[in-house]
Order: structure tokens, then sequence, then C-alpha cells
């Protein structure tokens, strides 16, 4: 077992190096956007001599200053330079195997994971990431703890009254849920049930309002992220719960003279909610990455909406951070379930010890 | 020798007891008779058939898969033999609310727009219902339909002119007491009140509430000498107060005079809100009789002249209105087209010229000619004065056009799901959008069917090392979140449809190769291919004549439920802003798209959700029957060709 815990751990690792690492590379090649206004870019590219990832050159011979004046000089694309007359302050990106060499240094050792450009431009990107993270875990734990038991009751429900009316209205509202891009539900929550019907606010309410409105707001996104994963939970509940029914230590069990109630609580259920958790670990993932457009439809100020505003604005080192964020997240979740299946069910882990 | 089914116990007697039978008792069961070949009595049922049967078995399948159909041939057609424009913008037709025939009858989708918070324009109040409509600019009150007209009201603070009545209030900021000890500030008027003795002028002023140990002033020039200003009525006690000028001054002439109004208090809260300062000529009972009133926003204008106050109004209201229009209507009635150009001006009317038949008004100065009915331009109201440049006149006409006709549409049209804010036609464009996604849904599904098979081919046929690795880099790709992806590929390429197909390609493929591997190590081992690689095939030769023939079937159904993931991520991506640009028209592989697909009719409809809530409605509708009857069909078709439930009724 401590083997096969180490494999997987080292082996998430090094997904998760290789997927950050990638990022970052290409994320560099692009052209980048630094602060708009002039006095932060200053200080941001301040900041980026201190990070390594640039170097700062003063040039004060008359020629070379005309040449980078004209734009002939022989310069990095991402090379900037500030022109003060009698000198020019050149700030020129190192090359990118070094500046990645700066940057994971600097996470490594400081924790610092470099600063927005251009989003809250100077302002270190994990502390924009701290300041939304809470929002968009607070819905996504939410909506988990929401959609859960429901998802269980309907498959349960689906997978006793096999072929029976209630299984196939469950199993036809399954079908729609999946299929209904999360989008598209909650675009037509909002319309329902904001606007048109005006029961819960058309949109999440900004950081100074308070109080019931705040709670009333946690309903549509809630809502609109449980849709598609009830559907799905419900869906694998029945799948398993079936097989679980027709097989044959049930009827051993029923045999024995376990009434079915009995039989299909002690026996049925519990063996049924094995491959389920797995598939709940999975679901947090995909819920947090379905968050957001769910985010964006509803103008939640989580971590989502700030990866679309990175994005449109070029922010590419916010864009890092909150990426690195998600696969974090959504890798450890996989080590989460690759864990539990190794204890939940021994013949995984004899098989890594091939 | 057939025997009856013994009870186990009775078996186990029997073994242990040992019978001895004799040689004599045992026989061929078949020995006499001669074996023919028996004929069927059933038909054969091959593969496909099967599949077909097990497919159409499910009703519900088969009604998913007529409608999944009848939406993609409406894609495709709709778009071709639409009459309605979906391209560029026309801005006088947008935002036209969703009209449908017969439907229409009932009260549902028949065009009438229900419009909400309009300012009322309080001249229009009619005194008989009490209801106001808009400025008839931009709703033109024919085409309002009165029964559902209401008016309502909402409070408002702004010293604007749609604010309406409220109390005006001046209070001390940070005042300085004079030498008395009081404290005071003073407002003036912006309008003058002009005071005739003939007509028994009696002024008005209404005081909602004045603090204690406060008194109103109110001063006003009654002498038409510039300066000289005298205290007309001294306040110290909320509550109505007139001024008979004729009483009050003796030998009273006209005069025309600002009024100023002196706040003097011994308290620095001291405060009075102000209701309303008008002047009556004549009896003040009938309002008939107001000559000129300041109330709310008029007296929100009032200037503070003196005295550190602060001078602001309260309890104001907008009265808004809400009704049903019928916007068909207004934007297909009649436009005034002002300095028309004389050259299409002519052209309009060649064009038409059977049924454009002009009467002269020759007395009539206000209007040039009138046209038949049918005829594109209904009146000339003008023409203007010709300028002369490089020897050539140029002049224009006021005309009156019928925009019906003028688009070329006999009668009113109908846009079924109405028109967006470029006014486009929703409904052709919803097709085209489905039309779009679907292609690349079907193309993308292609090119990952395509890799995932050739990828899945290699790791199964070869196994071992290779698998491992080739897992191993799968997994990796696999497990890169799709915002990583998303990032990488919009900074590096931008947005648009190559980065939404690379974002769909990078990993769409691995579910596919996962699929087509498995089903190469259940067939590598089987006869036929150790025979064929006996007799020296090559691998491409096993993989691509021996395994992947008889796992394509399994390969290709499973796989046709990618292409409904495609579409979902596709739209995702297209709504979130990185995919297909809107308007942006693109080619994929030599076929030619405007750029718009469900994801981005929806982003455009977001924006209008609460007013227009059909721009959002009609995709969402689309797009979640397509993919629900897509899933449908690909389970229903996965499930048909399953091998292991062949011939499971």
């Amino acid at each position: 077992m401590i083997r096969y815990t180490i494999i997987r751990t080292v082996w998430i690792f090094v997904i998760l190096f290789t997927v950050i690492s990638l990022n970052f590379t290409l994320l560099r090649l692009a052209p980048e956007y630094p602060p708009p206004a002039e006095e932060e870019r200053e200080i941001y590219f301040e900041r980026q001599v201190r990070d390594g990832l640039r170097t700062r050159t003063l040039v004060r011979d008359p020629d070379q200053m005309q040449l980078i004046r004209d734009r002939e000089a022989d310069l990095h694309k991402n090379a900037y330079w500030f022109d003060e007359g009698e000198l020019i302050r050149l700030y020129e990106p190192v090359p990118i195997a070094r500046q990645y060499i700066a940057w994971m240094g600097n996470i490594l050792t400081e924790w610092n994971w470099g600063v927005s450009q251009s989003v809250q431009a100077n302002v270190p990107v994990f502390d924009v990431l701290v300041s939304r993270i809470p929002v968009t875990m607070m819905l996504n734990l939410v909506a988990l703890v929401f959609y859960i038991p429901i998802g269980f009751v309907l498959g349960i429900l689906a997978a006793l009254k096999k072929n029976s009316m209630a299984d196939n209205a469950i199993s036809l509202g399954v079908m729609i849920f999946i299929s209904i891009p999360s989008f598209v539900v909650m675009s037509l929550l909002v319309l329902t049930f904001g606007y048109q019907l005006g029961w819960f606010p058309p949109q999440y309410p900004p950081g100074d309002i308070g109080g019931i409105i705040r709670l009333q707001a946690v309903f549509l996104p809630v809502l609109g992220l449980s849709f598609g994963a009830i559907a799905a939970l419900t869906r694998t509940t029945r799948a398993e719960l079936t097989e679980v029914l027709t097989s044959e230590f049930l009827l051993l069990a029923r045999t024995k003279g376990l009434t079915r109630p009995q039989a299909v609580v002690r026996h049925a259920m519990r063996n049924s909610m094995v491959p389920l958790v797995p598939g709940i670990i999975f679901s947090f993932v995909g819920l947090l990455s379905g968050s957001v457009i769910i985010e964006r439809i509803y103008s939640i100020p989580g971590t989502g909406r700030i990866f679309v505003n990175a994005m449109m604005q070029n922010d590419y080192s916010l864009v890092l951070g909150i990426t690195a964020f998600y696969t974090i997240v959504g890798l450890f979740a996989v080590l989460l379930v690759d864990l539990s299946y190794g204890l939940v069910d021994p013949r995984i882990r004899m098989g890594a010890k091939k | 020798m057939s025997q009856k089914k013994k009870p186990a116990a009775e078996i186990q007697e029997q073994y242990e007891t040992n019978i001895d039978i004799d040689k004599s008792e045992f026989e061929f069961v078949q020995q006499d008779d001669k074996i023919y070949d028996k004929k069927f009595e059933t038909k054969p049922i091959g593969y496909f058939r099967d599949a077909m049967t097990r497919f159409a078995k499910n009703r519900t399948n088969v009604y998913a898969t007529v409608i999944l159909f009848t939406l993609i041939f409406l894609s495709i057609v709709v778009p071709m033999v639409t009459t309605k424009r979906y391209t560029g913008q026309e801005y006088e037709v947008r935002f036209l609310p969703p009209r449908v025939p017969i439907v229409e009858r009932f009260g549902f989708l028949d065009g009438m727009e229900r419009v909400r918070d309009q300012r009322v324009d309080r001249a229009t109040i009619d005194p008989e219902t009490g209801l106001g409509i808009p400025p008839s600019e931009l709703f033109n009150p024919d085409f309002i339909q009165m029964d559902t007209l209401q008016n309502y009201t909402t409070s408002c603070q702004d010293r604007q002119d749609f604010c309406y009545g409220g109390q005006n209030i001046l209070r001390f900021d940070d005042p300085e007491p004079d030498d008395d000890g009081m404290f005071s500030a003073l407002l003036q008027s912006q309008a003058f009140f002009s005071v005739n003795p003939a007509q028994n002028p009696v002024l008005r002023v209404e005081i909602a509430d004045l603090s204690e140990g406060s008194t109103l002033n109110l001063w006003m020039n009654t002498h038409l000498t510039p300066t000289d200003y005298d205290l007309v009525l001294a306040i110290t006690e909320p509550g109505v107060y007139d001024i008979d000028f004729q009483d009050a001054f003796e030998n009273l002439t006209f005069f025309s005079s600002l009024i100023q109004l002196e706040l003097v208090s011994e308290d620095p809260e001291g405060s009075v809100s102000l209701d309303a300062i008008r002047l009556f000529h004549g009896d003040t009972d009938d309002e008939e009789n107001i000559f000129q009133e300041d109330y709310g926003y008029d007296l929100s204008l009032y200037a503070l002249i003196e005295g550190d106050a602060n001078y602001h109004r309260r309890n104001g209201e907008i009265l808004w209105a809400e009704f049903r229009f019928d916007r068909y209507q207004q934007v297909y009635g009649e436009r005034l087209r002002r300095a028309f150009s004389a050259n299409r001006y002519y052209a309009l009317l060649e064009a038409n010229e059977d049924l454009c038949v002009r009467t002269e008004h020759p007395d009539n100065p206000d209007l040039l000619y009138t046209f038949s009915e049918g005829c594109p331009v209904t009146r000339v109201l003008r023409q203007t004065e010709p300028v002369e440049r490089d020897g050539e006149l140029f002049y224009s006409y006021d005309i009156v056009v019928d925009y019906a006709i003028i688009s070329g549409f006999d009668d009113l049209p109908y846009y079924f799901f109405g028109t967006d804010a470029s006014g486009r036609d929703l409904f052709a464009l919803s097709w085209l959008a489905l039309r779009t996604s679907l292609f690349i849904g079907v193309t993308i599904a292609f090119i990952n069917i395509s890799i995932g098979i050739i990828y899945g081919a290699i790791e199964g046929y070869y196994g071992g090392r290779i698998d491992l690795l080739m897992e191993r880099f799968a997994e990796i790709i696999g497990r890169i979140p799709w915002l990583v992806t998303l990032s990488i590929f919009v900074a590096l390429l931008g947005a648009g449809v190559t980065t939404l197909m690379a974002i769909l390609i990078f990993s769409g493929w691995i579910g596919i190769s996962g699929i087509t591997r498995t089903q190469f190590y259940r067939y590598k081992g089987r006869e036929y291919v150790l025979a064929s690689r006996t007799l020296g095939a090559k691998d491409s030769r096993l993989i691509f004549r021996h395994i992947l023939p008889n796992a394509i079937g399994t390969i290709i159904t499973a796989s046709i439920l990618s292409i409904p993931l495609v579409i979902f991520a596709e739209s995702t991506i297209s709504y979130l802003g990185f995919g297909i640009g809107h308007g942006v028209s693109f080619s994929v592989f030599g076929v030619e798209f405007s750029g718009v697909s469900i994801g981005v009719l929806l982003a455009d409809g977001r924006t209008h959700m609460f007013a227009r809530p059909y721009l959002t409605v009609f995709p969402a509708i689309i797009i979640s029957i397509l993919m629900i009857t897509f899933n449908m069909f690909g389970n229903a078709l996965r499930d048909a060709f399953n091998p292991s439930l062949r011939g499971v009724e």
C-alpha cells in the first residue's frame, strides 16, 4: 500500500509539474501586455527585474539611443524602454529557460507567483486569488452538499422501481439535464427566477450588500451548478445499484431470510456506494471548472470570473496563477480517488506492484 | 436417451450404489435417422438488421432521431430559403418581438412587445383615465394597446425634469453665525414672477416642514428697481400661506421679480422643506387659475446665493408607463426620410413604375406629390434647394416611405423568433448558428476519431512498453484542465475558430483512443490474426485489414457521442468569447460560415435578458433539443450495435 501511495503521489506531482511548466513556457511565448498606466508600468518592470524575469540596462550611448527610439535596434519583442532624455532604461526579458528557473525558484522559496498585469495591476497574483477563492469554494461546496442527496435519492428510486413510470420519468429528466449545457440552464434560470418572477436577485449582489439578499443569491448559481451533477449522479447510482441488485450475493442475502428492504440497505447500497465515491470527488472538479461560466452569467466575483477577465485583458501572470489553482485542485482530486480506490479495493493496489 | 432431471440426492444415491446397466440397454439416438439440413423456419437476421430492430424497438429513441434529423435538415434548408435578412445591420428593425402566424391569434407570439419603464410625457396624460404615454417620437400612440396601459411611479431624488413633485430641502452645512448669533442662507428662483394687479394676483407658498426656531422670509422686488427687495412674508410654522398682493400692498403696480427665500435660524441644524410656490390669477381654489408655479423640479433649480448650506430634493416621483406595443406597425409603417437623394428617389420610382401613380398637389405648400397604394414612396413633402457643384445640380427630397414595401414585404413580415440587436432575423440566424455548430461538431469529432483510432490502434496492437508510455502521455494530456488549454491557445493564437478547433482537438481524441485500445486488445489474439501473421502479413496490414474492420463498428458507434460533446464544448467556449468571433465569417476546409454559433447568440442575448428574453429563450431551446436528441440517438445507436446485447429481447 505504501509503495502504491508513493507511486501515485509522485506521478501526480510529475503531471502537476509538467502542466504548470508547459503553461508557463507557452504563455511566455505570447506577446506580453504590461499594465496600461505609465507609473504602474515602471513598478511592474522593476518587480520583474527583482523577480529575475527581466534585465534592466541603462543605455547612454547616443547612437544606440537613437536606434532604440527609431525602433530599429535589435530588441526582444517583449522589450520595453523608458526614454528619459539623456538615458534610456531598457527592460529586456531574460531567455525563457532562465525565466522559468527564476519563476519556479520564486514560487518554491518565497511562494511568490508574480504580480497581476492589468486586472489589478501590481497586486501579487496570490493575493488576488486568495480574495476570490472563498466565494467560488463556498458556492461549489454548497452545490456539492445540495446535489449529492438529491442525486442519490433519485438514483436509488429509479433503480428500485426499475422500468416503472417513476424510473422512466427520472431517466428522461437525467437525459435532459445531462444534455443541456450548464450556461443554457443558468441563462434560463436567471431569466425565469431572476427577471420574470423576481424571486431571486438576477445578479450576484456586489460586496457592500449583505444580509438576506446575499443568502438568496446563492440559490440560483447552486441550482445552475447542480443540475448536470444531479443528472450524472442519478445515472451512475441507478446503474451501479441495478447491477448490484441482480448480483448473486443479494440473492444469497434474500435466501438467508432478509427482507427486501434489509437486503437492499445492508448489502446492495453499501456495495454500490463504493464506485460512487470517486465519482463524487471528480464531480467537485467538474463543478469547479463549470462554475467559470456560471460566475460569468451571474456576475459572481470568483476565480472563474477573474480568469475570464484576465484572459480578456491578456493578464497572463494572473492566468498562470488561476490555472495553477485549478490544476492543483483537479490533480489532488485524482490523487484522492486513486488512493481511495487502493484503500477500498485491494486488487488495485496489488496490481500496482507488478 | 433423455433423462428427466432427478433431485440431487437421488443422483448421488445412484452413483454411490453404482448401478450396473447392461450394454444392450444403450442405443444410438440417431442411428437409423438420416440427418438433413433443416430449413430455418424464421428468416435469418443479420448484424445490421438486428441492430435496426433493437434500435426501432424503443419508441422514444426513434422520435428523438426523427427530431434530430429534422433539426439538421432545417439547419441546412432554412438559411437557404429564407426571405429575411440574417447578415449585416439594419438598425430600424432591431429588437422586433417574435411573431408567428396562427399562434398570434391566441395572443401569444403575436409581435406585441411588453414595454416597461418608459418615462411618461406628462403632457399626454388623459384627463379621463389619468394615464399618460411616452413621447410619440419613441412610441407612436396609434400602436399602443391602450387597454394594457398602466402607469406606476418610483421615487427619485435627481435634479431632473422627469423627476416629479416631492420636497426640496434647504439645510445648513457648517454656517457661521452673524452678529446676533443667527444663521442664514438665501435661495433665489430661476424664473421671474410677473405680478399684474389687474388680475387679482395671489402668491401661495406651501411649506412642508420648518424646524423650530427658524423663520423663512420671502423677498420680492416690488418696485421694478433693480436691487431693492422687500420682505413679503415671514413664515415660522409649516403650512400653506397665501399673499393677496392687492391686500398686502397699497398702490400696487405691475412688477416682475425673482423670488428670494431666506432661511434664518438660531439653530445651526435648522432646515426648511418646500413643497411649492404658485402664482394664481384670481381664485385660488381653481387650479385653472395657476399662472405660474414652481414645484418639484422647477423648485429644485433655485440657486443658493448666500450662506453655507445645501439644497436638495426628496420624495420625487417618476411616472412610468407599461403597455403592449405593436412594434411591427411602427417599424413597417410610414417613415419620413429627409434629404433622400434625387438619384435614389428616381431609381426607386423607376423600379416600381407600374405601381406608382403620382398625384400633384399644387395648392398645398406642405405636400408636393402623393403616390398610389402599393408604391414604396407614399408622399413627397418637398424638394430641397439644389446645390451646384462642378456644373451639376444636386438636390434631394424629403419623402415619406412605406417601410414594409421598401424592405420588400407586401405585408407585415413574420419574424418567428424576432430580430436581434442588429435587426437580423433570429429564426434564420438560429438555424445558421446550428449549422455552424453541427459542422464544427462533426468535423472535430471526425478528426478526433481519426487521431484516436490511430493512437489507440498503435497502443493496443503493440502493447507492452509502447502501450505504457503512450498511456502515460495520454494521461498527462487528459489531465490538463481545459482552462489551461484554453489559456495557452488563446494566448498564442488569439480568440477565433482556429483556437477553438485546436482546443477541441487537443484532448478530444483521448476517449476514443481508449475505446480503440480495448478493442485491439480484444481482437489481436484471435486466430485469424495469428493466421495472417504466420502468412507473413506486416503490422500495418494486420491493423488495418484484420483488426480494425472488426472493431470499427463498436468504435464508431461509441464515438457518435463525442459529437454532442464537441458541440457542447464549442458553444461553451464561444459563449465565453474565446471561440467564434461575433459576425466574423470564416471558412473551415473550404466551407464558408458566418461567425455565429448558438454560443455566440446566447452570449449576445445575455445583455438583453431582462427586456428581451426571446433572444435567449429560442437559441437555448434549439441547442437543448439538439443536445438531448443527439445524446438519445447516440445512446440508442451504441446500444443497438453493442454485440453483447445481440438477440436480447
